[in-house]
């Protein structure tokens, strides 16, 4: 249903990155920062994201994609977080794998790279957006790159909907009209 | 060793291993159990053709011609007509490599190529570029293709122009977007071309790069495939060759993997024993499975090339609508050196692109509302593609790791960054002088050129890894072919040194860049080695 954008991020990099992660959970308190992410309400449905790392999802899909603007419907209402769990379950685990790590990335990299006290998913949507555009542009590779795949993934598949297609000018598939 | 696995699978399959019915062509699905009434999958055959693009259809066509007993494997489905749905995420899912994410392991640059009946040549833009003769020299002067002259090579290139019906579209064919880049081309003196291409019947549906449902595209699923199948060639799709054996000179053992429906998930394996092989599966994944099977040693997927394109967008006042018509038909050739001393083909190319929104956005700077009011502007945007040919590299090295994930190793070159800085600034002079209102260069926050006065700000463009959405559509040389075993990969004539048998046969045989599209030079070579190969098997 979707492209994959991340058949190849760089795995070594989120291992050394979740190592980097492990110590800082273990010498800043891993009570501490497992209590700021907090606990996820269930979704029902998932076929391979956690709670936790779909409640993320959700929290970057609205601060890149929100409603408004001139569209009546963001990625979180038009269920694409829901759309990116059941593309990551045809993927490989490798790749499923690399996207959880990346997610737990955004979710604590306020804390972890922008010393903030609170994780992702509790940041106001603003805040979201201004951190992620902040990643994109960061001096950090392994940053630019989390922010790039999710980009890619949450565009395509957001603007490729047709209820979007009305707020943007275009009028959809042309063969049916063409070759009627 | 791999005896005692022939066996077994042959034991695991049962009467499934049956050699078919040789002398039938069709097209057969192997992720539908049992194949259909009467069919079977291929056990023992006497070629087994890798891959069912321009270069593996017209080899296996050729063969059939003369005679011979042909299966292709496919991983890809077939789609055509109403199939080809011209939605993104359906699209660049079922009829591209990785789903459409294939990226060079830093994610720097998507690496995009078919995976679909038909290959490449069902996805692509249509655009036909012969090989520059040029390049031709260089290949025989530093490559030691001596064999590679224009001379030799001009009864292949007829052929293949022949099957890709290759003519030039009128001028008032042009959609806006190309008319527009025309524009800027005569206001400021640069040099510029309408591409051949090899549609016949076009209607303008405006998405090629999803494939063409009113099949006006002259292209391997058209032309060669139908061909070959009344010839009596089967092809499978959705299936996955993991591994080639050598048995001997006359005996490979192909591993292959059904895929499930969709094309998701492996579902079993069947063993084919072929003859002689051809892998004609593209560059990558052809030198992705020499590497699985361990042939081409010290040379499968080293000193490889991208190619490296970046999409610009521009936005007008008036409604672009660059989703209708001909994506892609016109080229600014002003700053190509087709006398390159070293190259042979050098410099840079500046295309327009059109596309669907999904595509679209994905190559936009920023997101959120800034992104989204962007895209609201969809219907006012032109797009230019920047192509820049490439040379081999020691950086270029691809990579397998042990659970199976392929990495694509690739790195920009300083001389390379330095092109694509000069492309941009020609493609920002161009637009300006179309009339753009601004000029957009996909690097996050955005790099907006509103006046000439604003171009200092390409020294911002330092094409770090992951900052702007390269592109590759044209990769070659993962298994290069020359004069020697110290060299290459393969013989010129296509064959691996160290496997007899085994044959290349697409652009992983391309030591340099032929030209800026690779649909006509990958045909070319194909009739050529073709041919070469009749004169000595039949």
């Amino acid at each position: 249903m979707t492209a994959n954008p991340f058949a190849c991020l760089a795995r070594r990099r989120f291992l050394r990155y979740s190592l980097a992660g492990f110590a800082l959970l273990v010498g800043g308190g891993t009570g501490g920062l497992l209590g700021l992410r907090g606990c996820a309400q269930d979704h029902l449905g998932l076929r391979a994201l956690s709670a936790q790392d779909f409640r993320t999802l959700s929290a970057l899909a609205e601060a890149i994609l929100p409603a408004g603007n001139g569209f009546p419907k963001g990625a979180r209402e038009l269920l694409l977080p829901e759309a990116f769990d059941h593309f990551l379950a045809d993927e490989p685990e490798f790749v499923a794998s690399d996207l959880r790590m990346a997610l737990t990335l955004v979710e604590f990299g306020p804390v972890w790279f922008s010393g903030r006290a609170a994780t992702f998913s509790h940041l106001p949507a603003q805040k979201r957006l201004a951190l992620f555009l902040a990643w994109s542009q960061s001096e950090r590779l392994l940053l630019r790159q989390v922010t790039l795949a999710f980009r890619k993934f949450f565009c395509l598949v957001f603007y490729d909907h047709e209820e979007v297609w009305p707020h943007i000018g275009y009028d959809g598939p042309s063969a049916k009209r063409v070759l009627r | 060793m791999a005896a005692h696995r022939l066996r077994r699978a042959k034991r695991k399959a049962g009467a499934a291993m049956n050699a078919g019915t040789p002398g039938r062509g069709g097209v057969f699905d192997v992720s539908s159990p049992g194949l259909g009434a009467g069919e079977s999958l291929p056990g023992k055959v006497k070629w087994c053709v890798i891959g069912s693009g321009p270069a593996g259809a017209t080899v296996a066509r050729a063969l059939a011609k003369a005679g011979q007993e042909v299966v292709v494997l496919e991983e890809g489905p077939d789609r055509q007509g109403e199939k080809l749905t011209q939605r993104d995420g359906e699209m660049y899912d079922q009829l591209y490599m990785g789903r459409g994410g294939r990226t060079t392991s830093d994610l720097s640059m998507s690496v995009l190529g078919g995976r679909v009946l038909g290959g490449g040549s069902v996805i692509n833009a249509c655009d036909v570029v012969p090989i520059h003769r040029s390049v031709l020299r260089v290949w025989q002067k530093q490559f030691g293709l001596s064999e590679y002259s224009a001379e030799a090579l001009a009864e292949d290139e007829q052929a293949a122009l022949a099957d890709l019906s290759v003519n030039r579209p009128d001028k008032s064919t042009l959609n806006r977007n190309n008319a527009l880049l025309l524009s800027g081309c005569e206001r400021l003196g640069f040099r510029s071309e309408i591409m051949q291409h090899n549609r016949v019947g076009c209607v303008g549906l405006g998405t090629c790069f999803l494939g063409c449902p009113a099949s006006a595209k002259r292209n391997a699923r058209t032309v060669q495939i139908p061909q070959a199948v009344a010839d009596g060639v089967r092809f499978f799709v959705r299936a996955r060759a993991k591994r080639i054996e050598p048995m001997g000179k006359k005996r490979h053992l192909v591993t292959v993997r059904a895929l499930d429906e969709r094309g998701y998930h492996e579902t079993r394996e069947f063993v084919i024993e072929a003859e002689q092989v051809i892998l004609a599966a593209g560059a990558i994944p052809t030198g992705e499975l020499l590497l699985r099977s361990g042939l081409a040693k010290g040379h499968a997927g080293r000193r490889f090339l991208l190619q490296p394109q970046l999409p610009i967008a521009a936005f007008f006042a008036e409604p672009v609508r660059c989703f209708s018509g001909i994506p892609q038909s016109v080229a600014v050739t002003e700053f190509e050196n087709l006398e390159d001393a070293t190259h042979g083909f050098w410099g840079f190319r500046i295309e327009s692109i059109g596309g669907t929104p999904g595509i679209v956005s994905t190559m936009l700077p920023t997101v959120g509302p800034e992104g989204q009011t962007h895209m609201q502007r969809y219907a006012h945007l032109a797009g230019a593609l920047l192509l820049h040919p490439d040379a081999p590299s020691d950086t270029s090295r691809l990579e397998v790791e042990r659970n199976g994930r392929l990495l694509i190793h690739y790195t920009l070159s300083a001389e390379q960054k330095q092109r694509l800085r000069q492309s941009v600034d020609a493609a920002v002079r161009l637009f300006l002088a179309a009339g753009a209102q601004e000029v957009v260069v996909p690097m996050p926050p955005g790099l907006v050129f509103r006046e000439l006065s604003d171009l200092p700000k390409l020294a911002r463009l330092a094409f770090e890894p992951a900052t702007v959405p390269l592109i590759s559509a044209h990769q070659m040389g993962t298994a290069r072919m020359g004069p020697s075993a110290k060299t290459a990969a393969c013989s010129p004539s296509g064959e691996l040194y160290d496997a007899p048998g085994v044959f290349v046969f697409d652009s992983s045989l391309f030591p340099s860049s032929p030209s800026s599209h690779i649909m006509a030079p990958v045909l070319t070579i194909a009739h050529h080695l073709s041919r070469r190969l009749l004169s000595r098997t039949v």
